[in-house]
């Protein structure tokens, strides 16, 4: 005995959008975070409302090429199918290590992930650090939008309801000059929800500092992230000084403000992500290669 | 193939079934005229239930609750003091009130969210420091007192150069069987059977006949095959069976009852939280003059096997040592949360956290390496046990200890890492060491009083041996070993000695499976019977053979005053752990464990690892990683990965060896291991994180949370 | 009516697209090797391949998999590849309570048949995904390893 269950399985991305101009439809990607946020019980169906539209299968969505100073990566690419490609930088790929487990990573998608847009999303440190754009497409047209925009709290996306995320567009030459880190910190080294992660950019130029970015995850509703901190960095001298340092930790324990819940304490969150932060700008010449 | 030594490894019986995934558990059975069955919980922590309102029920959807049950409404334990259906006042949240029964399960939950019950709340105690404050005797489920008379004590310590005071605090622990639980009854006119996931079959035979009050040949309890028990599925199993076997019998229908794994980790019983005082007189040197322990156990909503815990971790409460003028007392506390239960160890993990971190400390205030101390307290053959008992059997720890120290490199590793630790920021390193034991058997006189096991081995007339005993196979391997101790006194081919899934129309009470008792003293009565069914062995005739527990008096135990010999038996453990900090995030990381074990005689060495590497896992695991909350009366964590059992990726190999010091009375002198491998695990990483961070820490989990906070503290006193 | 290969077979079904895979090959399919231990992806109980590739079929909505090629062990049980995996955890004493053993069989051939000779640290990743509560997971691994060895050959992208 089962509900009325209407879904939709399109063989192009333009009947796809079509529909989705017809009517306000659940998206199921991989289904790996929806499938856990409407689960019911054993024996009943996932409490979805809406009519679904599955997305995984179209090809559309599964492009990775270089454009220009461009990195496409389609929003329907899996994690596996991504570490296993030539173009995906090498410090995506660690992040991408850090999330759940084999199986989950060849069903999950790197677009259903921000879409998801949890605080503790583990791409999305990285993605704030290098400004990504996301194309989203509808059947009357297109935009692009900054990460920062599209997420806008936990699971709360500037996504119209006629639109589908299509790519998400990096800039391709993100380690060259510059050192990139990624921390994820878990409860255990698999199946880890992020308590705490942190991602850090910064590149040198004549014992400067020419760039420097930082974004904390798992923190706050959205990554934590500020361009006015990192202004004020631009032209300091590298190594930086420990009064330097000391300023920059002081400005984010402004600004990082976690909560306290069953999966770890606010204290906690807190003091990891300046510890974080602090190792990141102690680092020596030396260490940056 | 017959066997030259009984240690022996051999395939295991169960190995094909389960690879293929073709052996059913519970929840993969179905029968004819089926229904499920989904339980209405109470939302509530303490209070009275005032009006129900059932919606509509279509055809074939009805409510089974306390009017159906046809005995009394509490499941026969030890105390009366556990609902089936909570019909007046609730006591914890997710107590079950009543069960909806029906085919479809979305129709079932979709009727369960349309019930409105209406409470009058009441003040609820939502933990045991508030029952402690509170000290009403109401909410004491069982205490127990022994040891040294106060008085000397209190001479002793007035005469002491200082007394330290240590409060200790040990967290929760879920079991995380793989399979959740499941319960199916199976309806016939003149008979119900009980089958489903379970650790002791007669157990849920005795709930079943209190419950429905029927004779004895009306229900039969049947084992399937269990992934994982752990303790977990000791006596919470009695409840389900209450539950589907009243419903069968009320709606004439056979009832299948299976939990959601969210709703597993919520409502099933978990290790007690514990929390543990020591007072400790110590001389000028540092020498411990007196010691008293008082444990505090957080029993839960209701009683269950809570007075049977405490009683194991007070016997254990001195560790392995023998410490001059010991008093301890404990006490269970009622709590308005899930009730606790059984879990490997059964109050000892607690007991020798707290006294491995207590003597630990003890030591620092000594200035000698921790394990130097310990050696120095450590008990041998003929010293009395704090119940003034006798460890009667010899004791090989100090070959044990000194095999581990030189295997491990203990000394020069500590060096090492103190050495790595002053030039390094980041991460520290730290190495620590733990002593333990675990009596096997049931506590006290509880083999020769309540159990008085029976085994029968039956022959058929085509000299088809098969075991008849009630002890469940839940994956340590008693299919095999304890076919094993049978081939051999037969001297026929393991591969031919049979031992069906246990049911209660075939087997007699050989016990439950728990205590560490199943090799031990149900493969001793099997040895027997093995061999008196050989000088008794006919060919082409029906033979059985029986056999009773005999109890060897030692020294008797006494429950009132709590002395005399808790068990007859003890196997003994040591454990060397070394693991890297990190001091930025307060994450630990295993990197070396070494593990040396004497259980009397191994039935087999594989299962013997499988024992050690699982248990060792856990408990280690029980010392930093899993951490389970409560908030108001509610679990917090839902989800497996919320809670954090170790992955793969978060355990490494584990070196261990297995010393023989064969007992008397086990078979081939084997006594119990099940339980004894988890013991060591929390005190040897809580004392290698110390050494790391040079710091002390009072609780178990010692998550990152904790490191942090300590850490953070240490930096704030130091600034 | 969704239709895809389950074992070799093709199968068709009038079920709600938001039907769990792992429901419909229990209640439907009959085919009890694939099990429920978390129901949320965590414990890789219910490990099935999806076109070859390791998923867990409790977060599967049949109307994704539509024309999908799907195998649960009992898709397996006949091949070299399961019966060298079945005489390792037989040999490497890998096997305790079962449960978790058709998933970690699942895992075990997805990770040799990707990587024929994994190192330790590369089975622990191969099998991070699924859990295991009685054997803390060495055993298991030293199984695998075992597999690698004497299937050398063996293994390959099928």
């Amino acid at each position: 005995m089962a509900e009325k269950v209407i879904s939709y399985r399109f063989a192009g991305l333009d009947q796809t959008l079509s529909q989705l101009n017809r009517e306000d439809c659940a998206i199921i990607a991989g289904g790996t975070d929806i499938m856990v946020l409407n689960k019911s019980h054993r024996g009943v169906l996932p409490k979805i409302s809406k009519p679904i539209v599955f997305i995984d299968h179209l090809s559309e969505l599964k492009q990775v090429y270089q454009h220009h100073q461009n990195l496409h990566v389609g929003a329907c690419c899996t994690y596996s199918e991504l570490l296993e490609h030539p173009l995906i930088p090498n410090v995506l790929k660690k992040a991408m290590k850090t999330i759940a487990a084999p199986a989950i990573r060849n069903r999950g998608t790197f677009g259903g992930n921000i879409c998801n847009a949890s605080p503790a999303g583990d791409m999305l440190p990285l993605l704030y650090l290098y400004n990504a754009k996301l194309l989203l497409r509808s059947a009357v047209g297109e935009r692009v939008v900054s990460i920062s925009d599209f997420i806008q709290g936990p699971r709360r996306v500037q996504r119209l309801s006629n639109e589908l995320l299509i790519e998400i567009i990096l800039p391709s030459v993100l380690e060259e000059d510059g050192y990139v880190v990624f921390e994820k910190v878990g409860n255990r080294n698999a199946d880890a929800i992020a308590k705490v992660s942190f991602a850090g950019l910064i590149r040198i130029k004549n014992n400067r500092i020419q760039t420097v970015r930082f974004a904390f995850g798992a923190v706050g509703p959205t990554m934590v992230r500020s361009k006015d901190i990192e202004k004020n960095l631009v032209g300091k001298p590298f190594p930086l000084t420990d009064k330097d340092i000391a300023k920059v930790v002081a400005a984010f324990d402004q600004i990082i403000k976690p909560i306290d819940d069953h999966r770890s304490t606010a204290l906690y969150r807190k003091t990891v992500a300046l510890n974080l932060l602090r190792y990141f700008l102690s680092l020596k010449t030396n260490q940056l290669n | 193939m017959s066997l030259k030594d009984i240690s022996t490894s051999v395939p295991k019986k169960d190995h094909k079934g389960k690879v293929s995934g073709q052996l059913p558990y519970i929840s993969d059975e179905t029968v004819e005229n089926m229904v499920y069955g989904v339980l209405y919980r109470s939302p509530i922590a303490y209070g009275k239930i005032l009006s129900i309102q059932l919606p509509n029920f279509p055809e074939g959807y009805e409510a089974v609750g306390a009017e159906d049950i046809p005995g009394p409404n509490y499941v026969k334990i030890i105390k009366e003091d556990q609902p089936i259906f909570a019909n007046e006042w609730v006591n914890y949240i997710g107590e079950p009130i009543f069960m909806l029964v029906g085919k479809d399960l979305d129709v079932l939950h979709r009727l369960v969210d349309e019930i409105k019950v209406e409470f009058e709340e009441h003040q609820a105690i939502y933990t045991l420091d508030e029952a402690i404050e509170q000290k009403s005797t109401s909410a004491c489920l069982a205490s127990y007192e022994f040891g040294e008379d106060k008085e000397i004590i209190s001479s002793i310590e007035q005469g002491a150069y200082q007394i330290i005071e240590e409060e200790y605090n040990t967290g929760y622990q879920e079991h995380v069987y793989l399979e959740p639980q499941g319960m199916l009854a199976i309806y016939q006119d003149d008979e119900i059977v009980v089958k489903g996931s379970m650790q002791c079959l007669y157990y849920i035979k005795n709930a079943l006949l209190n419950a429905l009050a029927c004779g004895d040949e009306e229900v039969r309890v049947v084992q399937s095959p269990t992934g994982g028990g752990f303790g977990g599925k000791e006596e919470f199993p009695s409840l389900m069976a209450c539950h589907v076997a009243v419903a069968a019998k009320a709606v004439k229908k056979s009832v299948m009852l299976v939990f959601d794994r969210s709703e597993d980790m919520v409502v099933t019983t978990k290790r007690h939280p514990a929390k543990l005082k020591y007072r400790t007189a110590l001389d000028r040197e540092g020498n411990i003059l007196s010691m008293c322990v008082d444990i505090y156990l957080e029993g839960g909503a209701n009683a269950g096997l809570s007075s049977v815990v405490l009683q194991r971790a007070l016997i254990n409460s001195a560790g392995v040592y023998k410490i001059p003028h010991f008093h301890a007392k404990g006490y269970v506390l009622k709590t308005n949360t899930v009730p606790n239960g059984a879990f490997r160890g059964f109050g000892a993990p607690q007991s020798f956290a707290g006294m491995e971190s207590h003597i630990g400390h003890l030591s620092k205030l000594a200035k000698m390496d921790p394990l130097e101390y310990k050696r120095k307290y450590l008990v041998q053959q003929g010293d009395p046990t704090i119940t003034k008992g006798k460890f009667h059997d010899p004791i090989l720890m100090k070959e044990m200890i000194e095999d581990l120290l030189y295997t491990s490199d203990y000394k020069k590793r500590k060096r090492e890492f103190q050495h790595f630790n002053q030039h390094n920021h980041r991460y520290k390193k730290g190495i620590g060491t733990s002593l333990f034991l675990h009596g096997c058997g049931f506590t006290g006189s509880g083999e020769r009083d309540h159990i008085k096991a029976t085994v029968k081995l039956n022959k058929s007339k085509d000299d088809k041996v098969s075991l008849k005993i009630s002890n469940s196979d839940m994956g340590q391997g008693i299919l095999t070993t304890l076919c094993k101790i049978v081939a051999k006194e037969l001297d026929l081919p393991y591969e031919e000695i049979l031992f069906p899934y246990p049911d209660t129309k075939e087997v007699p009470d050989s016990g439950p499976t728990v205590a560490s008792r199943t090799t031990m003293i149900v493969g001793k009565l099997l040895e027997r019977a093995a061999k008196k069914l050989k000088t008794q062995w006919q060919t082409g005739v029906e033979q059985e053979v029986i056999e009773n527990y005999v109890h060897r008096q030692m020294i008797p135990w006494d429950e009132k005053t709590f002395t005399g010999d808790a068990y007859p038996a003890y196997s003994w453990g040591v454990n060397i752990v070394e693991v890297e900090v990190d001091t930025l995030t307060g994450n630990v990381r295993l990197e070396k464990v070494y593990a040396n074990y004497e259980v009397g005689k191994v039935i087999d060495h594989m299962v013997m690892k499988g024992q050690i590497d699982g248990g060792l896992a856990q408990g280690l695991a029980y010392g930093y990683l899993e951490k389970m909350t409560s908030k108001q009366g509610k679990i917090q964590q839902k989800s497996i990965s919320d809670y954090g059992p170790p992955t793969s990726l978060d355990i490494v190999p584990i070196q261990s060896k297995v010393f023989d010091n064969p007992y008397a009375d086990g078979p081939y002198g084997a006594k119990g291991a099940g339980e004894l491998t988890l013991i060591g695990g929390a005190p040897a990483i809580q004392a290698a994180i110390e050494d790391a961070l040079q710091t002390s820490f009072w609780q178990i989990p010692i998550t990152p949370e904790v490191i942090i906070e300590s850490l953070w503290k240490k930096e704030g006193d130091e600034s | 009516m969704i239709t895809f290969t389950l074992n070799g077979r093709v199968v068709e079904t009038d079920a709600p697209a938001t039907v769990r895979l792992l429901d419909l090959i229990r209640d439907e399919f009959k085919l009890i090797g694939t099990k429920e231990g978390c129901g949320e992806g965590e414990c890789g109980a219910c490990s099935v391949f999806v076109n070859g590739l390791l998923q867990n079929s409790c977060l599967i909505p049949i109307g994704s998999i539509a024309g999908a090629n799907i195998q649960t062990i009992e898709g397996i049980l006949e091949t070299e590849s399961f019966k060298l995996l079945d005489e390792s955890y037989s040999a490497a004493g890998a096997v305790q309570c079962g449960y978790c053993i058709p998933g970690m069989i699942m895992a075990s051939a997805a990770l040799l048949s990707k990587n024929p000779h994994p190192s330790k640290i590369e089975i622990r990743e191969g099998i991070s995904g699924n859990l295991c509560r009685c054997t803390g997971y060495n055993m298991i691994v030293d199984a695998i390893h075992l597999a690698a060895k004497k299937g050398d050959g063996l293994w390959q992208k099928k």
